[in-house]
């Protein structure tokens, strides 16, 4: 039992950890261009930012089904070109894990890098930085507080992902079974002293992470 | 279109922002030769806006810029240079410096890595000129207003811009700080030949400051000049002989008060703001064209 509890403890680590580099940049790119750019279609862009908080994740889980499943748009011309597959596997739990979490990186970034003065960029790529050096040497550093605490925050959220998981990942035990999946097993099956090992981890996990997150956010430091 | 061969900075464009329901429209045109250009007028009217085009932080719909020669805008030919690519110096009015860097990190941060150490020297020499050599390890926030936008006009010379832009750099700091530095700005201007705009609504530091001043009203630049044609003279007068008898104000604070000043042969009446006396019987007037005389 202790080896499946340290087994769905890493495998929930590790899909969060990869599930947050994947949508590290593509987040923290979107935040960018929604807190400092117009164009046509923002809105548009910003409900669909939005679409997986507000969805329930079986939602979700039914679009990867949709999209990557074996008779899903992408999933037959995936595995005949690449031989991949992707539905019922650990890249089902990190695909499900990184979008839910996406809304949430995006959203809590975004006023960070807003408060950065206009000024500062104004000056730096007058003073002939790239927009990719700008970001590194001014917004970055300007903004990090509230940067990390999205990354923090995106990383909890793909720690407890559930029912997207679930619809596309399945709950094969020794492959796909994460923490939040192990307790819903577990409860069913009437194993209430697992389910609630699991719990108490997770709730600490968790509880860490956001106390962390909140520490870093702007306006609630000691400065 | 013929041009003299001595015109740093040829502007002519229009460009529109703001919402389809209520857009601004700018239309600017202007030239500097050398030295440093004034661009006055309200707030609103349309300076900062004309500034961010000349740094390229927002694209005219139509017209022209050339410096030295070069043109950074032309649409018909769709040039639009990069502000990066500009090699002009900004110095904002707000937000100027970098709160994570100290006042040397600021100042070398538009110099490649590899430039830091060979420019030392120069960069050592801009901040005594400045008077900011002592505050080379202070961090922003612990400067005073004047300070810091001497250590931003440290940044922008440390890169030899080809052009320096100033967004009322000297407005939120108080008289004798902004004299000082007036001062500085315009000996480190001709020192470095180093062409110059400089943004203001003040008029008296349009006056200092300008060789030549541009006009703006309600987005449009109207009139382009010497100071004393543009600006009208700023001149104390003492009425011999004359002795103050009354002081009357009518009419509303605002654009419409007068100002009526009774003297013992003679009665003077004007707009409030550019007519006082006191008790000495001396005068001050601003007068909207040159006096003759």
């Amino acid at each position: 039992m202790d080896t499946e509890l340290g087994f769905s403890f890493m495998l929930s680590m590790r899909v969060a950890t990869i599930a947050l580099l994947v949508v590290t940049v593509p987040g923290l790119a979107l935040a960018w261009l929604q807190a400092r750019r117009r164009y046509p279609g923002k809105v548009l862009v910003d409900g669909l930012v939005l679409l997986p908080l507000v969805l329930p994740p079986t939602v979700v889980g039914y679009f990867l089904v949709v999209l990557f499943g074996r008779r899903g748009f992408l999933g037959p011309s995936l595995e005949s070109l690449l031989g991949l597959s992707v539905i019922f596997t650990p890249t089902a739990a990190v695909l499900a894990s990184a979008i839910v979490a996406l809304p949430l990186l995006v959203k809590t970034a975004q006023p960070a890098i807003e408060n950065v003065p206009v000024e500062l960029e104004q000056v730096a790529s007058s003073l002939g930085l790239s927009p990719v050096a700008l970001f590194f040497r001014v917004t970055l550093p300007a903004a990090w507080r509230g940067i990390l605490a999205a990354l923090v925050l995106a990383f909890a959220r793909a720690l407890g992902e559930f029912g997207a998981t679930l619809m596309f990942a399945g709950h094969i035990p020794g492959k796909t079974n994460t923490m939040p999946l192990e307790i819903f097993a577990a409860y069913q099956s009437g194993n209430d002293s697992l389910a609630l090992t699991y719990v108490v981890v997770l709730t600490g996990l968790s509880l860490l992470v956001v106390t962390v997150a909140a520490r870093m956010s702007p306006g609630t430091s000691n400065r | 279109m013929t041009l003299a061969n001595d015109t740093t900075l040829d502007a002519r464009f229009t460009l529109t922002v703001g919402s389809p329901s209520n857009p601004f429209c700018l239309e600017a045109q202007f030239q500097l030769d050398r030295g440093l250009l004034v661009l006055f007028g309200p707030s609103g009217a349309g300076k900062s806006l004309t500034l961010a085009a000349l740094a390229g932080h927002i694209s005219p719909q139509e017209g022209l810029i050339t410096l030295a020669g070069q043109p950074l805008v032309d649409t018909r030919r769709s040039i639009h240079v990069a502000a990066r690519d500009r090699r002009i110096g900004l110095v904002p009015q707000h937000n100027s410096l970098f709160p994570f860097r100290d006042v040397r990190g600021n100042v070398t941060f538009g110099l490649p890595r590899d430039q830091r150490r060979s420019r030392n020297d120069v960069v050592e020499s801009l901040m005594d000129e400045l008077g900011i050599a002592h505050l080379a390890d202070a961090r922003p926030d612990a400067l005073s207003g004047g300070e810091r936008q001497r250590v931003a006009l440290a940044r922008a010379l440390a890169v030899r811009p080809q052009l320096l832009l100033l967004d009322e750099p000297f407005a939120s700091i108080d008289d004798a700080g902004r004299r000082a530095l007036q001062d500085i700005l315009q000996s480190i201007l001709k020192d470095h030949g180093i062409p110059a705009v400089f943004v203001t609504h003040d008029v008296d530091e349009a006056r200092r400051m300008g060789q030549q001043v541009v006009l703006f009203e309600r987005g449009r630049t109207t009139r382009q000049g010497r100071p004393r044609d543009i600006l009208g003279i700023d001149r104390k007068v003492s009425i011999t002989g004359q002795v103050v008898e009354e002081v009357e104000a009518s009419g509303a604070d605002g654009g419409d008060a007068t100002q009526t000043i009774r003297l013992s042969s003679a009665t003077l009446t004007g707009p409030r703001d550019s007519l006082e006396a006191n008790e000495q019987g001396q005068l001050h007037i601003q007068a909207e064209l040159p006096l003759k005389g």
